[in-house]
């Protein structure tokens, strides 16, 4: 049974967060191998701080791709062009090994028959989550999906010159009370912004920016706004120059929780950026919040946990559970046969399903980047397939 | 304008703003953190000689002050004070002088230029003249912000009038001569004095004083004599050296040509001042740092200064910021850089020294080379063996006083074995085997232009490549093109589509693609056909090459479309269009350069010779294919051309997209070979390139850089701003930096250098100068190698090949080895000398050998087994083991407590012969004889012993023979046998003849031992050879 009264607070972070700005490399380098060869294996794990980027990529493809650039890139499109720290001058440290590449041609997962689809097994063990709930338009927690908003609209912000002084780093959070089980009322918001060293402000003024220019603009169109009694907590531990990975570093996979439900629900403790679509750990879990997402959008549940376990040497996975926490109009079991017949969690099913391997060369090389930031789940911006609500009246 | 006037009136002052904000001081402490140590700046020092000259003489006067050393290119003066004076009392008192020095410095000053003027304008005191006619702009790196107007005027010249001859004259009296300070070779006398500048070399010298002083003669003569032998082999090996070194070629008379009296004048470098207009035309060679007042598509080669390979456009407009690098003055040139295209003028600002390559120059003579290990370790060895045998002889003279023997006699025997006992002979067989050294390695085209750099050779952990020139042949070529959507690769000459020979003649958007590249082009030439010489960049020459190679005639080409108009690339339009009129009327226009914008501009393109338009998947090939070209280590441009309606204006909407093409500059051959053989040596090697990251990876797989591991590639142009912890902790790990500039590799070096290894860096610019000093080994390139480069190198490679690089190593780690093998034989042989007279002494038999006899075994038995062991082959395996740990002593512990178990065998032989004479003959000569000629055959065997420290008689493994030390040991010997057979040698020791029983007694004394020593051998060798891995699957990379 879900609780009925309590306070959760998720928290959100800006693209140029150093855990974040790592995960986008990472993502921007499997963006730029499958862009050139859809076929690319690549492991890329990247770690920041002051002056030093360090990127450990395992790739076995034909695509040739010049990766300290790629990395520059994104350090140059996130902002960063402070003295410490900035496209330009950072040193990108890059440990390369190639993988043995596969001794078959490549099958395409499109092209693939029932038989070939069998065939490409789950190459570890692994549990996936997926959730959904109806507290938000994209069927997502509330507080992941405020936060989510504020840190957007904080990064807006900068870009768009109303708070021009504002640093590419950034943090938000929002604690939201529950009553019954439902969203009640905005209990407290967080923002940590950080400014330009050139371009400091006192707390007065940025706090009077930060409520007219980003908390306000996000709850104009919220059903539940800050009342009077919500704690709003701007840098609570002092203004914060520059920020970014000139005051901490930062390393791909650490914000495992920003990129699924901010904690709201289970999430798998294995990394999604920096892998390609061969990896179960990071597919399975956009296959799974597809399956909650359909059962939600079908209202079969108010809200809904769907939980995949891999296993080597299997396609399907061993086990499919599916949780609607008491919510359910109908049983779990029913929910889980029902979804067990309308969805393939075979990863070539997945990779077919989502067109996996071909989204960068849609999305003009910047697809799996723009997930590394704002959620890889409950994106409403992108048109992910995942997100699709497609397979809801066939769950009905 | 306000700016302008502000420059008008102060031009000195020009950019200092922040200096002029701050109170300026006369001196200003800049470094206070050691106690009695300080370095001050000093107004007015910079870039004057005199005034440090002055300061220098007048610092070491003062009582409180021990060392001074004032530095022009900084302006900033070290002291060394006694730490109980108080720092500001010096620094008044410094100010003081400089005040009272003033009436005597401003003539100086004003006459000298005004040099010595470092950034203010302002009159704050007398040694900074306030008088603005004399003070010129003098800090070098503010003339490109200036005007060229506002230069002229303050260097008081003019662009169509040039110097007046008598201005030009006056002023090379200011200015001096515009050359660069060479090196000055050591003097014969100072190479000779040095080689007395040991400890042991000293001991003999007191010996033969005491030896004379108490009526020895003729020992201090044999002392002196080895003295002098030794003296005299150093000297004649280091001057061999030091000649080979010197003999390398200079740089020949230079000339330039200049306008004086509104004439073109070609006058001598040398005499080249401030103010002269030098006139550049392709090929000429920058005499002088130079602000360029016209350019006409000057381009310069300023690789090396800047390391750039690809030249660089100048122009004559000012720049905005003052701090913007050497490579970015697009309104300088440089001395010592290079015309490649174009042609200018130029007003010269700095010469000689004071130009940015005299600076270089001049750093370079700042930064200390490291003392390399075998120095330490000789002179940390000579110094234990003389402490050794003086306490030995200090108690064998005690214990032979107890013992009653006379004191006269004891004095004579303790010196005559400290004599012995000293290895004297170790710097001799050290600089003989490393001057041999030299000259074998000479003969592998291998200059090596240190003594000691030999052995430092042997022990290299890891070599610093540098990609350009070392790895590469410093030579574009076109080695890929893509038109038509294929992909076609050109390897020597000859195209190939998807692995097939294909003829460009055959396919219709290829040959189009080359005529463009042929059109678009402003390469001239010359000469006759099949024998042409290009004269233009490297990258159109490229292009040319590639038309040649396709067979296209460009001459005739070129005729068929002469050329009307160039559109050059500019800073916002990166690519380059001419117009060629078209026989029979109409127009073609011809597109090159950056793909992305070239390819924007088209609509159409050519496929299968149809055209065809450009659809947006067909762009995105076309991108990703660039993209991957970029990848794969190659320069792409991409081509496009039109042929206009005469009436049509907008031609550029009708672009036709003709292709790219991709070239690199090529691996040299058995780069690849030679980086493995690196390795297997147990070599870390390192590239290091001003590429992309991409680029770089791409030649780093190709040539094996990591050998099969992952490949690390530090990607920075910022390495200074690393923390120098940082960097050294990530430079152990890396194989490749990219994007650095050849000044880095200073930073590279030393990060190496703080993580232990012992590095070498390869370089030819004039600016790797400062880094190839710090490196353990700095590598130069003989044939197209900068004299700088050559001079501050440790090795010169003469034919420009690395592979000679291995050599060299092998080498140098054989010429250790044998060095150690010398040392090894040296030190056993000595200490059973001394164990025989101690041990004999000790238990009261007696002195078994007699002073000449000492002198005996340590002038012929000793030195010449010693020396050829100096020479042995290589031993098999000398490229399969590591490089041996630098830390590790050239004579460790291990090795001694072995060498002295060796002694103890063979004296323990030596008395048992002088036992049994001493009971068959009594004391005396007899016994002597017996003892001298058993200690003497079991040290000749025992240099056999001595060749390798774990292949012995009894091992499978055989050493090649080593012609020289049978030879020496069979002379030794004969010389030995002739010392008892021979009457008159055999007086002159003291001999007795001997029987044969005799004889059987010093054979089984003397080689007893020897198999005793062999047997041993390898005992403690055996643990770590051996260990071969268990065959297991290779490891998998899958993980995670």
């Amino acid at each position: 049974m879900m609780k009925q009264n309590f306070m959760f607070t998720s928290e959100s972070v800006t693209d140029g967060h150093p855990d974040k700005l790592c995960d986008q490399v990472s993502d921007a380098l499997v963006d730029r191998f499958l862009q050139q060869d859809p076929f690319s294996k690549v492991i890329a794990e990247c770690a920041v701080s002051t002056g030093i980027l360090f990127i450990a990529a395992r790739f076995a493809s034909s695509a040739s791709i010049d990766i300290p650039e790629v990395a520059r890139q994104v350090i140059r499109q996130i902002g960063y062009e402070q003295a410490d720290f900035n496209a330009r001058d950072c040193t990108v440290m890059t440990s390369l090994s190639e993988l043995p590449s596969l001794p078959h041609p490549h099958i395409d997962e499109r092209e693939m028959d029932e038989e070939e689809l069998e065939a490409v097994t789950a190459k570890n063990q692994a549990n996936v989550f997926g959730f959904a709930c109806n507290q938000s338009a994209a069927f997502m927690p509330l507080p992941i999906s405020l936060s989510h908003k504020l840190a957007r609209r904080l990064t807006a912000a900068r870009f768009q010159k109303q708070i021009p002084y504002l640093a590419p780093d950034g943090k938000t959070q929002v604690g939201v009370e529950y009553r019954e089980g439902r969203p009640y009322r905005i209990h407290s918001i967080t923002i940590v912004a950080t400014q330009e060293k050139t371009a400091m402000r006192g707390v007065g003024p940025l706090r009077d920016d930060l409520n007219a220019h980003v908390i306000e603009p996000v709850f104009a169109a919220e059903t539940l706004r800050p009342d009077s009694r919500t704690h709003i907590f701007i840098n609570p531990e002092g203004l914060v120059a520059d920020g970014g990975p000139s005051l901490h570093s930062g390393l791909t996979g650490r914000k495992n929780a920003v990129d699924t439900y901010g904690e709201y629900s289970r999430h798998s403790e294995s990394a999604l950026s920096g892998k390609d679509p061969s990896r179960i750990d990071r597919v399975g879990a956009y296959a799974a919040r597809y399956a909650a997402k359909n059962v939600i959008a079908a209202g079969l549940a108010q809200a809904c946990e769907v939980h995949l376990a891999y296993s080597i040497g299997i396609s399907r996975p061993v086990s499919v559970q599916v949780d609607t926490f008491g919510t359910g109009s109908i049983p779990d079991t029913e929910i889980t046969a029902r979804i067990l017949d309308q969805f393939d969690f075979r990863p070539a099913g997945i990779i077919r399903a989502f067109n996996l391997r071909y989204q960068p060369q849609l999305f003009r090389g910047v697809f799996y980047r723009r997930l590394a930031v704002y959620g890889q789940v409950g994106r409403m911006d992108i048109g992910l397939p995942w997100e699709s609500t497609d397979k809801a009246a066939l769950l009905r | 304008m306000s700016r302008l006037f502000d420059q008008m009136q102060r031009p000195s002052s020009l950019g200092t703003g922040a200096v002029e904000a701050e109170p300026l001081e006369l001196v200003r402490l800049v470094h206070v953190a050691v106690e009695g140590r300080a370095r001050l700046e000093v107004q007015g020092l910079y870039r004057c000689d005199r005034v440090r000259h002055k300061l220098e003489s007048a610092l070491r006067k003062h009582a409180a002050i021990r060392e001074a050393s004032a530095n022009v290119l900084t302006g900033r003066v070290l002291i060394i004070f006694d730490p109980a004076r108080d720092l500001e009392e010096i620094k008044t008192w410094l100010e003081q002088l400089l005040l009272d020095a003033g009436q005597e410095i401003i003539p100086e000053n004003s006459v000298d230029d005004g040099r010595s003027l470092r950034s203010s304008g302002r009159p704050i005191s007398p040694v900074i003249s306030s008088d603005f006619n004399s003070v010129l702009p003098q800090k070098g790196e503010n003339w490109h912000v200036l005007s060229s107007e506002i230069v002229l005027a303050s260097l008081e010249t003019s662009k169509e009038l040039g110097l007046s001859q008598a201005s030009a004259e006056r002023k090379l009296g200011h200015f001096g001569v515009n050359s660069l300070p060479e090196t000055l070779p050591r003097s014969g006398l100072s190479i000779f004095l040095g080689q007395f500048k040991s400890l042991p070399v000293a001991l003999l010298g007191v010996s033969a004083v005491l030896s004379a002083a108490t009526g020895g003669l003729v020992d201090a003569a044999v002392i002196l004599g080895v003295v002098l032998i030794n003296a005299g082999a150093g000297y004649v090996a280091e001057s061999q050296s030091e000649r080979t070194i010197n003999a390398l070629g200079h740089v020949a008379e230079q000339n330039a040509v200049v306008i004086r009296d509104a004439q073109l004048r070609e006058v001598a470098a040398e005499s080249l001042v401030p103010g002269d207009i030098l006139v550049l035309t392709p090929g000429t060679r920058v005499a002088a740092d130079s602000r360029v007042l016209e350019s006409r598509n000057l381009m310069v080669d300023e690789s090396m200064l800047t390391g750039e390979s690809l030249p660089v456009a100048k122009m004559v407009n000012r720049l905005d910021k003052q701090n913007v690098s050497l490579a970015d003055r697009l309104n300088m040139v440089y001395m010592g850089t290079v015309v490649t295209g174009g042609s200018g003028l130029a007003v010269v600002v700095s010469t000689g020294r004071y130009t940015e390559i005299g600076t270089i120059q001049s750093l370079v003579g700042e930064t200390r080379p490291p003392e390399t290990p075998m120095q330490r370790q000789l002179s940390i060895l000579g110094n234990q063996m003389v402490l050794l045998s003086l306490s030995i002889c200090g108690a064998m003279f005690l214990i032979g006083l107890v013992r009653g023997y006379g004191w006269l006699q004891m004095l004579k025997s303790s010196i005559s074995l400290a004599v012995a006992a000293v290895p004297e002979g170790l710097p001799t067989v050290a600089t003989t085997t490393l001057a041999l050294g030299i000259r074998t390695m000479s003969r592998h085209k291998v200059l090596v232009r240190r003594l000691d750099a030999v052995e430092t050779l042997g022990a290299v952990q890891v070599i610093c490549l540098d990609k350009t020139g070392t790895l590469t042949l410093n030579r574009m070529s076109v080695l890929a093109l893509h038109s038509g959507g294929r992909r076609i690769t050109v390897d020597k000459d000859v195209f190939y589509d998807a692995g097939v020979r294909t003829d460009p003649y055959q396919n219709d958007e290829l040959l189009r693609l080359i005529h463009a590249a042929v059109l678009c082009n402003e390469v001239e030439l010359n000469g006759e056909r099949g024998n042409y010489v290009l004269k233009g960049s490297a990258t159109e020459g490229a292009l040319v090459h590639l038309a040649l190679a396709a067979g296209v005639s460009v001459d005739a080409l070129r005729r068929c479309y002469p050329r009307e108009q160039v559109e050059y690339r500019t800073e916002t339009r990166n690519y380059m269009s001419t117009t060629h009129s078209v026989r029979g009327g109409g127009k073609l226009v011809a597109v090159k350069g950056n793909p992305v914008e070239v390819l924007e501009m088209c609509r159409w393109w050519l496929k299968d010779g149809a055209r065809l338009p450009l659809t947006e998947a067909e762009r995105t090939a076309i991108l990703m294919e660039n993209d991957r070209m970029a990848a794969e280590a190659l320069r792409v441009l991409g081509f496009a051309y039109t042929e206009p309606k005469q009436t049509d204006q907008s031609s550029a909407d009708e672009l036709i997209w003709l292709g790219m093409t991709g070239m690199a500059d090529p691996l040299r051959q058995g780069m690849k070979e030679l980086i493995a053989l690196f390795h297997q040596a147990g070599i870390d090697t390192v590239m290091i390139t001003g590429d992309q990251s991409g680029t770089a990876y791409a030649i780093g797989k190709e040539l094996g850089l990591s050998s099969g591991t992952e490949l690390d590639i530090l990607d920075s142009t910022r390495l200074d701003q690393l923390d120098a912890e940082v960097l050294a902790g990530l430079a152990q790990k890396v194989n490749i930096f990219s994007r650095v500039s050849p000044a880095n590799k200073l930073q590279i070096v030393q990060a190496l250098q703080r993580s232990g290894k012992v590095a070498a860096m390869t370089g030819d610019g004039i600016n790797d100068g400062p880094a190839l000093k710090a490196a353990d080994i700095g590598v130069a390139m003989g044939d197209t190698g900068t004299e700088v480069a050559r001079n501050v190198a440790d090795v010169i490679l003469e034919d420009d090949n690395l592979g000679t690089m291995i050599v060299a190593v092998s080498e140098g780690r054989t010429i250790y080895n044998n060095i150690r093998k010398s040392i090894h034989f040296l030190t056993a042989t000595n200490l059973s000398e001394i164990m025989l007279m101690l041990g004999s002494i000790g238990t009261g038999l007696g002195t078994p050998l007699t002073t000449i006899q000492l002198l005996w075994i340590n002038l012929i038995t000793d030195i010449f087994p010693g020396l050829a062991l100096a020479v042995e082959p290589p031993e098999p395996d000398v490229l399969q083991r590591p490089p041996r740990d630098p830390r590790e002593p050239i004579v460790g512990p291990a090795d001694f407590k072995r060498y002295g178990l060796e002694s103890l065998t063979m004296s323990a032989g030596s008395m048992a012969s002088y036992g049994y004479a001493m009971a068959r003959y009594g004391g005396g000569p007899k016994a002597s004889t017996v003892a001298f000629m058993t200690l003497t055959m079991g040290q000749l065997l025992h240099a056999y012993s001595c060749r390798s420290d774990h292949i012995s008689i009894f091992s499978h493994e055989t050493l090649r023979s080593n012609r020289y030390l049978d030879t020496a040991i069979g002379g030794t010997a004969l010389l030995q046998w002739a010392t008892v057979l021979v009457p008159g040698v055999r007086n002159l020791l003291g001999n007795t003849p001997i029987g044969p029983l005799d004889v059987a007694v010093i054979g089984a004394g003397s080689v007893l031992p020897f198999f005793l020593n062999e047997a041993t051998k390898g005992a403690t060798f055996k643990g770590k050879r051996g260990q071969d891995l268990l065959s297991l699957p290779p490891p998998s990379k899958e993980y995670g």
